[in-house]
């Protein structure tokens, strides 16, 4: 038998998903398919109506569907960037679980620039974008920026997926023509390897920047504006933050469904779970830092404009919000992270789940509050969303899912070649590392 | 020299009538929005009187202060658009071309003055109405941003007027409607360029202000104070 | 087409050289151009007067291809000078209100369901004239009521000379409260029962007693133009201007100064002022000596000693007793006092309030001496019309015409229509078979529209000619719809407020849409139908006609000319004052085509000085003491001395405080006074502006009486009186009372179409009837509420 053939039976359970598939995965199927079509049917009333169907009013121009487009673009934040800052650490334990990670990238971009466009007026006209783009606009920063992202992220999650399509091809079963022009003739010879190394590496050094870049230029269309408590310069730094955390919190929730449903249990280990975990204290922390920092600051310049969006958050109308994201941001997930006996699998979960849904609000809490206290007098409007933009966003979020799940059908989620790799290189590749720093150790 | 057209309100003289928001209303073909729209607060204004009540009963300040749009030197709606679709023209009017505006309302939120309205459906007129529209003045379709135009119209058929007869343009000749209609006459119009025209005059007066100042969009609506 | 495009630039030449010569006046004179090569289709400026209030402004109307785009105010029209209101602009949407009638109606089905089905006119004259007749043959002609709305000019006088001809006495009058300045101040102290012109352009100060002069004026735009004069229109100059009223309204938010006052006692703080002048020697000694009567105390020609102005007032209205009862503290009192004394010329303005706090405040007009001098109050001349040529009533007239008139009492004073609810529902002295409603929607503007439907319900007939279907029309049996103002001949013959009258001349615009007919034209249609002594009475074939007959007056008046530039103005003025009159026409034939043409004919110039116009009492003064109060409102017994001077009247507070604890205060705004213009989108835009409140009905709470009663802003409330209850949304607004809530007027309309009817509650279903004892029409101010969440 072919070597290759013979060291996949050790992880074939990888292959699994994409050779059978149970009864619970099409119940799941559609149901989510069921929910995207109401969506897809919300969303062709508010096509045909226009956007009177939501519950936004002058001056509350922007709601749901741009705090979704800030939301999911930070989700994208997940994959390529906390994968691509494992990978140049040389963190080892990233092995298992960038793939995963990078996926949701991918997809999950696809969702926000969705949510933009399903936000405009004309959906018609969206590619005078390209026709008479106004380089001015940070709109069209972020347009350039996502783009870009998208494209990046695309080549840094494909080329690892390259020797993992090169054993599906190999392997038999469905779909070989679609893995026979997805392998790129991959044979895994030695220089075909090392090529891929380096795109690897090269994309990995890119895409960081580019992330940071992508959050920062979202959090622009808001500070480049003069509203009040959006026109400031934390909001750069502030938005990747926010980015990489829930970003970091949707890859726990993943790694969990896919460990419970593929069984993955061996590869997604409580370990992971723990460092990831770790990470999300961190950024736990540092979102608290920025939160703080950034309405500190709105406090002690006491602006009377600021103020009055300020208090609406602390004290007004969106109390309610705004101290729900406090609470699922940092009151809950805080504790749970903090001690290694909760840093379990389960417990990172209801960290993470809690933080999803603090970081939603938080992107609610910047984008409506300050619409609704312009500096002249307006009319009062109360913006509560429609059925329509709740059920666009369930839609985004099962499309999402759907999405995820189909690439678990066609393509293993945990990289068969890099774990393979770790086991067989990494413990020399580790020793050799850790020479060449611990005292004592390698000197001559 | 370019013309710098521009707009006085004397806030001593305005009578807080809004005869100024009908008549832009009527000059424009302003979309009709019904009571369950406006208690959302659809309604479209391109000029509106804005309350300021301020204090407490019984030592109540009130003032009532109609805005159109500001016409910003820098303004901020045109930065954001990305497509362009605001824009100035060379005599500094800031217009919007409906048919490229692809309706992302980036304007609307970033325009410190809230003048921009959004059509959240496509507007209708009962047909026994169609035919009283402007016919100088494009109909707004839905999913597109609106608002004043300093009568832009008025403009170019003053100017085509003006050149049938083979002079200049005189300053009487361009007036916007709510200038027009204003019963106190308490709006000026015209040339902020010409150092003699009335609307210059007037804001180099010791009453002149203009709003929010301090944000640096100069607009070239200028108002005159209240009381001495 | 009625204007030439060289008479458009004329004008706009002749205003520029006019506000080099005079100043003063700014005026926009942007005319819109008539002609334009990209015009893409026939285009028309055409002027006419302005339906949609009392107002009376001229309009130009752009037409194009038949269509009306566009109204702009007529430039030459001295009351507007091209500048129009709200309404006027909205005059549009009026006119082509989609829910228009389209032609006449039956009814079927039961009154008030609101089921018709269209018949010819042919049909309709028929059907009205047989009852008509019938009604001649029975002798029961005095039971034809007409029932009027809110017009002017000739139209009145034609129902009125049929009625005459035809053998009724009841004309009835539902503009009940008139065009409201304070018709009875008047009387009692100048003897004149009509509206007086205020002079405000000239004013330096104007102490405003709770009349919206800002938002319902009788003729709004004439008032706002003069305010925006008053204030910068003067180099120099600027007028200073004080409110008092229990409401912040848009008149007081523009006002220098807002006095809150308890409701109901504008008319006792204009005592403690007059006191306070008196006590002060601030009163203006020279008119007070010449012109007066009754300020000192006096006898009559029995001997008998009378109590004056004076000593009255010096010794019942202390500044600490006024103020106790006004709410307004005592050092505002007397600093109100001097500045009203000593920044002349000075008016007092006051709203049609209980009779002596009408004439409170009018005789502060008396004591500071701006009475018929610029700045003043002033007594308009009227419109030299050609009276109707006489005619002798037929028996069947004669006996109908010597009936009971069915408003009761006091001829010429209060309200009748209310007083013809009650004798309808009681049937005495009898009960009407036919009633016409012109112009007006009883249903809907009466306090206690209930009490109307009761009355209506005892009529057999009820005819509307209203152009929509209101809440009355819905309620009638046959419909007759009158064109809309821009499809019709009429004339409106009104003044300015420096006195000068002015008319103006309606004409169509555009050719009717629909089925409709002018009033005036099938009235006269009518008239032929019965024939004899009637058609004798009134031999026109239309109402253009009627018009043209009058006018003659107009043009052998030799006085006054067709409107002109402000520029001209002076010009006349100046050829009148030599006793030459020059004006633009010589023949009737020329007058009249320029009269269609500029719009209508003025008279620039008041006459001072003219004492048998301005003061028609006994004493030929202005009175103090007002004598002339017991021949018109005291017919009967011996009155005292202090009954006829001002003084603070009874309020007659509904029930007291338990129960309902909040003083109901009705307002106007500008867009929806009356019962006009609910049906119009671009003016339900902008009813509440300072609230930012549009299409519907809110209450106005003061906020901290609305925490307390955990009331938020935006709140659905009912608010009950003793009457009924309506549901509206509370407003937390400062410029309230603790005690007092507001609603506004215009919406709550159960008949009319898609724009008006179901949008908003009417605040009259909740308004006691308490009659005024004097002027017979219902108080405001006495209906009491409570709030409560719905
Ligand atoms: N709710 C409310 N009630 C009021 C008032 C108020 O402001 N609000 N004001 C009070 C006062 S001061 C007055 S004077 C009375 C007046 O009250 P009304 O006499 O009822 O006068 P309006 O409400 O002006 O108009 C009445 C009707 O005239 C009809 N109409 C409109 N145009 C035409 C036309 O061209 N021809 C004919 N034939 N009919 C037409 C319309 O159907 C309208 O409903 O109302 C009193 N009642
Ligand atoms: N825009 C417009 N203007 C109009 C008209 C129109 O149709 N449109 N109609 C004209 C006609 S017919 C009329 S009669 C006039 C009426 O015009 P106004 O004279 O302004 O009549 P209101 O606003 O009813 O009442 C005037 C004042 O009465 C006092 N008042 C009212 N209710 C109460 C109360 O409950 N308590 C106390 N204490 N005071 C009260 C208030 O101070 C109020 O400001 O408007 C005329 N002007
Ligand atoms: S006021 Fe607003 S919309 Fe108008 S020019 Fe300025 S920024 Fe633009
Ligand atoms: S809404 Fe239209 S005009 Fe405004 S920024 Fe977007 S594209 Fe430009
Ligand atoms: S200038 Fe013209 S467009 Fe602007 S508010 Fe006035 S009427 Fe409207
Ligand atoms: S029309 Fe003139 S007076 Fe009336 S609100 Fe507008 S600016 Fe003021
Ligand atoms: S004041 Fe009355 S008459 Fe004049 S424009 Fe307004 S609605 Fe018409
Ligand atoms: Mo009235």
């Amino acid at each position: 038998m072919d070597p290759k053939r013979m060291s996949l039976e050790e992880d074939a359970i990888l292959l699994q998903p994409i050779q059978r598939t149970g009864k619970a995965f099409y119940v799941t199927l559609f149901s989510l398919l069921a929910v995207i079509l109401w969506a897809a049917w919300a969303y062709m009333y508010q096509y045909r109506n226009g956007l009177g169907v939501t519950g936004l009013a002058r001056p509350i121009f922007w709601g749901v569907y741009i705090t979704n487009f800030v939301f999911f673009i930070g989700i994208s934040h997940a994959g390529t960037l906390i994968s691509a800052i494992l990978r140049l650490a040389k963190a080892e334990w990233r092995r298992s679980i960038t793939r995963s990670a990078e996926v949701i990238t991918v997809l999950v971009l696809f969702f926000g620039v969705g949510n933009i466009l399903m936000d405009l007026g004309r959906p018609d006209r969206m590619l005078n974008i390209l026709q008479y783009p106004h380089f001015k606009s940070p709109l069209l920063w972020d347009v350039s920026s996502i783009t870009v992202y998208l494209t990046a992220s695309s080549i840094y999650l494909y080329l690892p997926l390259i020797p993992d399509i090169a054993i599906l091809r190999d392997h038999g079963g469905k779909y070989q023509w679609l893995y026979r022009i997805l392998a790129l003739g991959w044979k895994g010879t030695e220089k075909q390897h090392h090529l891929l190394e380096r795109g690897i590496s090269i994309m990995a050094i890119l895409v960081i920047p580019i992330a940071v870049s992508v959050h920062t230029v979202v959090s622009f269309v808001f500070a480049m504006t003069i509203q009040p408590m959006w026109h400031t310069a934390i909001f750069g730094p502030y938005f990747v933050a926010g980015a990489i955390f829930s970003g970091i919190a949707a890859l726990i929730v993943a790694m969990n469904l896919i460990r419970k449903v593929y069984h993955l249990e061996d590869y997604l280990r409580p370990v992971h779970f723990n460092n990831l975990g770790v990470l999300l204290l961190v950024m736990t922390l540092l979102w608290f830092y920025f939160t703080f920092t950034e309405y500190l600051t709105t406090y002690y310049g006491g602006e009377p404009i600021h103020m009055t969006i300020f208090w609406n958050k602390f004290t007004g109308r969106f109390a309610p919000y705004f101290w729900g994201m406090f609470l699922f941001c940092f009151v809950i997930p805080l504790p749970i992270l903090s001690f290694q006996k909760t840093r379990t699998p389960y417990g990172t979960l209801i960290a993470s789940i809690s933080v999803i849904i603090g970081m939603w609000l938080e992107r609610y809490v910047i984008v409506v509050p300050t619409l609704t206290h312009p500096r002249l007098p307006n009319e009062t409007v109360l913006y509560s969303p429609t059925w329509v933009e709740w059920s666009v966003f369930a839609g985004c979020v099962s499309f999402f899912i759907l999405l995820y799940m189909t690439f678990t059908k066609l393509f293993p989620i945990v990289s068969i070649w890099e774990v393979q790799e770790g086991r067989e290189k990494s413990m020399a590749e580790v020793q050799e590392r850790i020479k060449t720093y611990l005292p004592g150790i390698g000197v001559e | 020299m370019m013309h710098k057209w521009g707009m006085v309100i004397d806030l001593d003289r305005c009578s807080g009538c809004q005869a100024c928001m009908a008549a832009c209303h009527a000059e424009n073909n302003i979309a009709i929005v019904g009571p369950e729209e406006a208690a959302k607060g659809r309604t479209i204004h391109w000029i509106e009187l804005l309350p300021y009540i301020e204090g407490e009963f019984p030592h109540i300040k009130a003032r009532l202060l109609p805005r159109p749009c500001m016409h910003c030197e820098h303004p901020a709606c045109i930065k954001v658009c990305p497509v362009g679709a605001t824009y100035a023209n060379e005599e500094g009017i800031v217009g919007i071309i409906h048919s490229r505006c692809i309706g992302c309302r980036y304007c609307t939120t970033a325009c410190p003055y809230t003048v921009r309205s959004f059509n959240w459906y496509e507007p209708r007129w009962p047909k026994e109405m169609k035919g009283s529209l402007n016919r100088d003045v494009s109909v707004r379709k839905k999913g597109v941003v609106e608002k004043c135009s300093f009568c832009h119209h008025r403009l170019l058929r003053a100017r085509e007027k003006a050149r049938a007869e083979n002079r200049e343009l005189l300053p009487d000749d361009y007036i916007p409607a709510c200038v027009q209609a204003c019963p106190s006459q308490a709006m000026y119009f015209g040339d902020l360029n010409d150092p003699f025209s009335k609307v210059s005059e007037l804001s180099r007066e010791r009453r002149a202000f203009k709003l929010l100042e301090d944000l640096g969009t100069e607009p070239k609506v200028i108002y005159l104070s209240e009381g001495m | 087409m009625k204007f030439s495009r060289r008479d458009f630039l004329k004008m706009g030449g002749g205003v520029g050289v006019a506000m080099a010569l005079g100043g003063g006046f700014v005026q926009w004179t942007h005319w819109p151009e008539s002609d334009s090569s990209n015009a893409p289709g026939i285009e028309k400026w055409i002027p006419t007067i302005c339906g949609q209030c009392t107002g009376g402004c001229g309009t130009l109307v752009r037409v194009i291809d038949g269509w009306a785009v566009n109204i702009a105010g007529n430039p030459l029209h001295p009351l507007n000078r091209g500048t129009l209101c709200p309404k006027g602009i909205a005059g549009l949407q009026a006119l082509y209100d989609p829910d228009r009638l389209r032609s006449p109606l039956k009814r079927i089905g039961n009154r008030g369901e609101g089921h018709f089905e269209p018949i010819s006119w042919k049909e309709a004259l028929h059907q009205v004239s047989k009852v008509l007749i019938e009604l001649r043959e029975k002798g029961e002609t005095h039971q034809l009521v007409v029932l009027g709305g809110r017009y002017r000019g000739l139209m009145r006088s034609l129902w009125e000379r049929f009625l005459k001809a035809f053998g009724s006495p009841n004309y009835i009058d539902n503009q009940f409260r008139w065009e409201d300045p304070p018709l009875e101040g008047l009387l009692l102290t100048q003897g004149i029962y009509d509206l007086p012109a205020y002079d405000i352009e000239k004013a330096q100060y104007i102490l405003s007693f709770g009349s919206g002069i800002l938002e319902s004026f009788w003729s709004p735009v004439q008032m706002l133009r003069g305010y925006g004069h008053f204030r910068r229109g003067r180099p120099g100059l600027r007028g200073r201007f004080v409110q008092i009223e229990s409401r912040l309204s848009s008149t007081g938010i523009k006002a220098d100064e807002w006095v809150p006052i308890q409701p109901g006692t504008e008319g006792v703080l204009a005592l403690g002022i007059a006191h306070m002048i008196l006590k002060e020697g601030l009163y203006h000694k020279a008119f007070i000596a010449e012109q007066a009567f009754g300020f000192e105390n006096w006898k009559d020609s029995e001997g008998r000693e009378h109590l004056g102005f004076k000593e009255f007032i010096l010794s019942e209205y202390e500044p600490a007793v006024v103020s106790k009862q006004t709410g307004v503290p005592i050092d505002q009192i007397i600093r109100l006092a001097r500045e009203f004394s000593s920044n002349l010329p000075s008016l007092a303005i006051g709203y049609r309030d209980r009779p002596f706090h009408q004439m409170a405040v009018s005789v502060l007009n008396g004591l500071v001496g701006s009475i018929d001098v610029p700045g003043g109050l002033l007594i308009p001349r009227s419109v030299p019309y050609r009276p109707f040529p006489s005619f002798s009533e037929d028996t069947i007239a004669q006996r109908g015409n010597s009936q009971r008139p069915l408003f009761g009492r006091n001829e010429g004073v209060g309200s009748p229509s209310y007083l013809f609810a009650k004798n309808v529902i009681s049937g005495k002295p009898y009960k009407p078979k036919v009633l016409f409603l012109y112009y007006t929607n009883p249903l809907f503007s009466n306090p206690n529209p209930e009490y109307f439907f009761k009355a209506f319900q005892e009529i057999p007939l009820i005819i509307s000619f209203s152009p929509y279907l209101d809440d009355s029309t819905k309620f009638s049996d046959l419909v007759l719809p009158d064109h809309t103002p821009f499809e019709r001949w009429q004339d409106d013959p009104v003044f300015l407020s420096n006195g000068f009258p002015a008319l103006g001349i309606r004409q169509p615009v555009v050719s009717p849409l629909y089925q409709t007919k002018a009033t005036g034209d099938f009235l006269l249609e009518i008239v032929r139908e019965l024939g004899g002594q009637i058609q004798k009475a009134l031999p026109w074939n239309e109402f253009k006609e009627v018009m043209i007959y009058c006018l003659r007056g107009v043009f052998e008046a030799k006085r006054g000319d067709i409107f002109g530039l402000q520029f001209d103005e002076a010009w006349t003025r100046l050829l009148q004052r030599g006793g030459w009159s020059v004006p633009t026409y010589q023949t009737f034939e020329e007058f009249l085509n320029l009269l269609y043409e500029k719009g209508g004919w003025w008279d620039p110039v008041y006459d001072f000085g003219e004492r048998s116009r301005v003061f028609r009492t006994p004493s030929n003064k202005f009175e103090f003491y007002a004598q002339g109060s017991q021949k018109t409102l005291f017919p009967v017994g011996k009155i005292k001395d202090s009954n006829v001077l001002p003084h603070a009247e009874d309020l007659k507070q509904g029930e007291t405080d338990q129960p309902y604890p909040f003083t109901l205060h009705v307002f106007r705004t500008i867009s929806l006074t009356g019962g006009r213009n609910a049906n119009q989108p671009w003016l339900q835009s902008m009813v509440g502006q300072h609230l930012f409140e549009r299409w519907r009905t809110w209450v106005e709470i003061n906020p901290e009486t609305a925490k307390k009663m955990s009331i938020s802003d935006g709140d659905w409330v009912w608010v009950e009186s003793r009457r009924g209850r309506i549901k509206a949304i509370a407003r937390h607004y400062k410029g309230t009372l603790p005690n007092v809530v507001n609603i506004p007027f215009g919406q709550g309309h159960r008949g009319g179409g898609r724009w008006s009817k179901g949008i908003g509650e009417n605040p009259y279903h909740l308004i006691d009837d308490h009659l005024d004892p004097v002027t017979g029409f219902p108080v405001q101010g006495t209906t009491k509420v409570k709030i409560y969440k719905a």
